[in-house]
């Protein structure tokens, strides 16, 4: 009985290949919006990754003025039938004729990407952790954590021999949705507040009752563990990196930094502290042991535990810092407006290592997974004079122009707000405050004992993570 | 619109049949240096006049009273005018189009990032009574606010935030309304209690059939209100 089962999902699966690319076969050479919404996408890629009839809606009410997304779709429950109540949909996806260039970069792919982060960050949209942009040429998937937007895939083009794959893909993702966010706060230069910013965002997070697990991976440094007094317990870092059969858990290795507050009131969050072994080895021995993906990994079984895992990044790019922002889903970067080399280091990441990155994540999933891409930089407070704000300005200008006449990369959207679709030139600002600095000999974040100091970092959990 | 109706059209109208109504205080000297401007050229007016109907032969301005004021100064006989339907919300709207009306925020159910943009608007004012105003905290506070329930803007003067009653505090009406929810008796979260007076905590603490605490003061109230072992 067991084997006929097994036969007749097989069949199913056969059959839902079979009409994909049957479908996409027929397509004219250049179909409207309305036929690749009805012969390809309603025919056969919403069966494909298994969404009944009953699971779809067609034209989905965002609640922003009029804004409508061509579907909205969500599994049903045996209480609630999506169709009929229309509540809390999963995903979003918003199809172009073919006559839209959707190919990575072009203009008409920024603008499609900007109506369905729209769509996605819409007040009835809320609930949705997925969307996707495709023309039946072109195909990109959009994950949503909270009020982070990201691609979770490259934007790939369509055949008739990869989309069944791609489907497939797709299908796994939206089923298996992460809850956790991997942040990797990283500039390659020292003293931008790296450290500081894991150990407040990391504060605020908590306090807004989200799960949260910060990584101190400087280990040349270990200003982390020190700021919290916490260091490694029976289980080290180097030992769980060296597993590689699965005996060490990284779960075995976090350690909890609880805060107690008057009334009995505490919080807590854990933290996987540094770990001397590794400051003591030199690069050459680092890469014999280790493979940059080990951490990757690692944190892959705690992902369904965490709201946030914040990693504290060394200021370089070696072994470490490669490790870290492989691992991650979203790099943050933190730079100062009066030091212009935190600025052009920005620059550097974002052209050249983050890319790197990608490429070496794309290798490794048939090119199925971007990897880990850059959010918009902000300025870590620091008193600045008009005089000195105009230049800050100008040298990022000078660097954008750089980037597109060396390299052809626009960097415009990386030195911007992030969530202001329309104006992109207002960098968010975490204002200068000297409680912080003080905070560092207390062992304790400065956002629990300062309010000021957590409105100024919660401002900036809101920019970036808080819906 | 049936043929029958002029809304919608672009009018050549005399100066003279139309009644200014609301009148929108411009400087005399963006008034006269345009209109000096505009008696330089064919004295068109091609950003039109927004005008409703009131009788046959009347009309009154909805939108753009600039363009009024300065074809008044300009000397002109008539100007280009879009007729518009009469209604309330027609004039409401166009109003806030001709950026002479600010738009108000419900802020019952206000984002963080709306809250913080009517706070920028508001201070890059001139002369605006909110200089000094720390946007981050201000907004943060008022963010995290219980302010569901808010009656009025009040409440935003005791979360130290450097907005103060008064001239402050007015200035947010300026963008800020509420549509605030009742709220319920069962509430017993200590930081929304703290925003009730005494007596609208004895009133809650009689709801509740509690007993004793008619000599209690503020503090102690909150403090019997949030107890969950209750």
């Amino acid at each position: 009985m067991t084997q006929s089962l097994v036969k007749t999902t097989m069949d199913t699966e056969n059959e839902l290949e079979q009409d994909l690319i049957k479908s996409l076969s027929s397509l004219p050479s250049l179909p409207s919006e309305a036929i690749v919404g009805s012969n390809f996408i309603e025919t056969s890629f919403f069966s494909a990754l298994g969404f009944s009839l009953q699971e779809r809606i067609p034209g989905f009410n965002t609640g922003r003025g009029r804004d409508k997304v061509d579907y909205a779709l969500r599994h049903n429950s045996e209480e609630d039938n999506f169709l009929y109540t229309g509540k809390s949909p999963h995903l979003l996806v918003e199809i172009k004729g073919r006559d839209v260039d959707l190919t990575f970069n072009s203009r008409s792919y920024h603008s499609t990407v900007v109506q369905l982060k729209r769509y996605l960050l819409s007040t009835k949209c809320k609930s949705a952790k997925w969307g996707i942009i495709t023309n039946s040429k072109h195909i990109q998937l959009f994950k949503k954590h909270n009020k982070t937007i990201l691609p979770a895939t490259p934007c790939i083009e369509i055949s008739p021999d990869n989309i069944y794959k791609i489907t497939n893909h797709i299908k796994n993702k939206i089923n298996n949705t992460p809850k956790a966010l991997t942040v990797a706060v990283y500039n390659n230069k020292g003293g931008v507040g790296k450290t500081t910013s894991v150990i407040n965002l990391a504060g605020v997070l908590t306090r807004q009752k989200k799960k949260v697990l910060v990584i101190d991976f400087d280990p040349n440094q270990g200003d982390l563990s020190n700021s919290l007094n916490i260091f490694e317990g029976e289980y080290t870092l180097y030992n769980c990196l060296r597993d590689k059969r699965n005996l060490i858990s990284l779960k075995q290795v976090t350690r909890p930094y609880i805060q107690h507050f008057k009334g009995g009131f505490t919080l807590s969050f854990d933290v996987i502290p540094v770990d001397k072994q590794l400051a003591n080895l030199d690069e050459d021995q680092i890469r014999k042991e280790f493979s940059f993906r080990s951490l990757r990994s690692k944190i892959e079984s705690l992902k369904s535990e965490y709201d946030y895992i914040l990693i504290d990044v060394p200021p370089n790019w070696r072994f470490f810092s490669i490790s870290a922002v492989y691992a991650s889903d979203v790099v943050l970067i933190p730079t100062k407006h009066n030091n212009i080399r935190s600025l052009q280091n920005a620059a550097i990441a974002i052209q050249k290592y983050i890319p790197e990155i990608q490429e070496a994540r794309q290798e490794k999933t048939d090119g199925f997974e971007l990897g880990a891409v850059a959010l918009p930089i902000f300025f870590n407070g620091e008193k600045i004079s008009t005089a000195a704000r105009k230049n800050t300005e100008q040298a990022i200008q000078e660097i954008i122009k750089k980037a597109k006449v060396e390299n052809g990369f626009n960097l415009a959207p990386y030195f911007g707000s992030y969530h202001n679709l329309r104006r992109d030139n207002s960098i968010f600002e975490l204002p200068n405050s000297a409680y912080i600095a003080n905070c560092n000999f207390r062992k304790i974040p400065a956002v629990y004992k300062y309010k000021v100091v957590y409105d100024y970092y919660s401002q900036l959990a809101k920019e970036y993570f808080l819906q | 619109m049936s043929n029958l109706s002029d809304v919608g059209n672009l009018m050549f109208i005399d100066l003279e049949i139309i009644e200014p109504g609301t009148i929108v205080d411009t400087s005399e000297y963006l008034i006269n240096a345009t209109a000096k401007e505009l008696s330089n050229t064919d004295g068109r007016n091609w950003i039109p006049l927004i005008v409703k109907e009131i009788a046959e032969y009347r009309y009154q301005i909805i939108g753009n009273y600039f363009i009024y004021a300065v074809a008044e100064a300009a000397g002109l006989d008539k100007v280009w005018c879009i007729i518009a339907d009469s209604s309330e919300e027609t004039a409401k709207i166009t109003k806030m189009l001709a950026g002479e009306v600010i738009p108000r925020t419900n802020l019952s159910n206000a984002s963080n990032s709306e809250i913080k943009a009517a706070l920028e608007y508001l201070i890059a004012q001139p002369n605006s009574a909110l200089k000094g105003v720390k946007i981050p905290v201000a907004t943060n506070r008022i963010d995290e606010a219980p302010r569901k329930y808010w009656q009025d803007l009040k409440p935003i003067t005791k979360l130290k935030c450097g907005i103060t009653a008064g001239k402050k505090l007015k200035a947010l009406e300026q963008v800020f309304y509420l549509t605030p929810q009742p709220m319920p008796d069962d509430i017993r979260d200590a930081k929304i209690l703290t925003t009730l007076t005494t007596a609208e905590l004895k009133k809650l603490a009689k709801k509740r059939k509690l007993s004793g605490y008619s000599k209690f003061k503020k503090a102690k109230l909150v403090n019997l209100l949030s107890d969950k072992t209750e």
